[in-house]
């Protein structure tokens, strides 16, 4: 029961505050250290040496430590995001959509394809991609027995206002279809596009952003 | 209505799920979140890698029969998707027609249940 760590058998006097060999309360040292640096006890005691020299390298641990925080920030919001996602796919994967070619077995989580396609859909300035819905047409048979082939896509999109909705929407759709095809190679046979809300353009402007 | 099979032995199994991990481009294999919490809680020994054939289901109807092969992994971001379901499936494919070459062919399919 010598460890420095180890509370004290007699904290009638001090409290909870250790003391020093030398007879000083260790809170006083330290405090004694930062108001009073000329003490020539300080500066003499060994024992107050070692407190203080605890102190300082405790002050350094945590100084480097913020620091590494603030560094980090961005890298730890991205990897909760990543963690959220993975937990999200697996409490709403969606239902399986088609890969490549009608013969193939290959197949994408409803939500992954979604959240492809609403990125490159974002990628059109001032766009802000609401509800994706995808649907594998080979699931539905029309009346006369045939089958469509590929996936259709419901999309709705808040837009910049003041920019011509036939352009835009078409923007919207080539950014789609590229990324459906780029990123995942899933075959789109139709596209609709909803825009649910017209957002005013950032007075530093932004007109014409759906270039 | 209940058709009865079966399940391949975990070995096979996990000699499936070895080579779809391998495949470039797949960053695992689809194992569940309570899985990855099982695997996190129970902290396997050195030597073990918890679930190893999470993400692969290998059933077939009787001994004669190709297995049917369902793998599910998640990719990585930088990959097509469909490149990567197809290189899984031309991988076990092969694996299996090698180790096995007098069974029928097996059938096999991939999903894409990530990226990351």
């Amino acid at each position: 029961m010598t460890d420095r760590t180890d509370p004290p058998n007699d904290t009638s006097a001090h409290g909870d505050d250790e003391l020093l060999p030398c007879g000083r309360p260790l809170s006083q040292v330290w405090d004694d250290w930062e108001r009073h640096p000329d003490d020539t006890h300080l500066h003499a005691c060994p024992h107050c040496r070692d407190a203080v020299r605890g102190l300082d390298q405790l002050e350094t641990a945590v100084r480097d430590l913020r620091n590494e925080e603030a560094d980090s920030a961005l890298d730890t919001t991205t990897l909760t995001r990543r963690v959220m996602d993975l937990v999200r796919l697996e409490l709403r994967p969606g239902r399986p959509l088609p890969l490549g070619g009608p013969a193939e077995d290959l197949w994408v989580m409803e939500a992954v394809a979604a959240r492809v396609l609403r990125a490159a859909v974002e990628s059109v300035t001032g766009v802000r991609a609401g509800s994706c819905r995808l649907r594998d047409l080979r699931a539905d048979e029309t009346a006369d027995g045939a089958m469509d082939q590929g996936v259709a896509v419901c999309l709705d999109i808040h837009a910049p206002a003041g920019v011509s909705i036939p352009y835009l929407a078409e923007q919207v759709r080539e950014r789609l279809l590229e990324a459906a095809d780029r990123e995942l190679g899933m075959a789109i046979a139709a596209v609709d596009i909803r825009v649910t809300d017209l957002v005013p353009t950032p007075a530093d402007g932004q007109e014409g952003g759906a270039r | 209505m209940t058709a009865h099979t079966t399940t391949a032995p975990t070995a096979l199994i996990k000699e499936v799920a070895d080579t779809a991990e391998g495949v470039p481009g797949v960053a695992f294999l689809r194992p569940g979140v309570t899985d990855r919490l099982r695997s996190a809680l129970s902290r396997p020994g050195p030597g073990t890698t918890g679930t190893p054939t999470a993400g692969v289901r290998m059933v077939r109807s009787d001994g004669d029969s190709p297995w049917c092969v369902e793998i599910h992994l998640v990719a990585l971001r930088r990959t097509r998707a469909l490149d990567v379901a197809r290189a899984v499936r031309d991988a076990v494919e092969h694996h299996l027609l090698a180790v096995h070459p007098a069974q029928a062919a097996p059938r096999v399919t991939v999903t894409v249940t990530g990226r990351v």
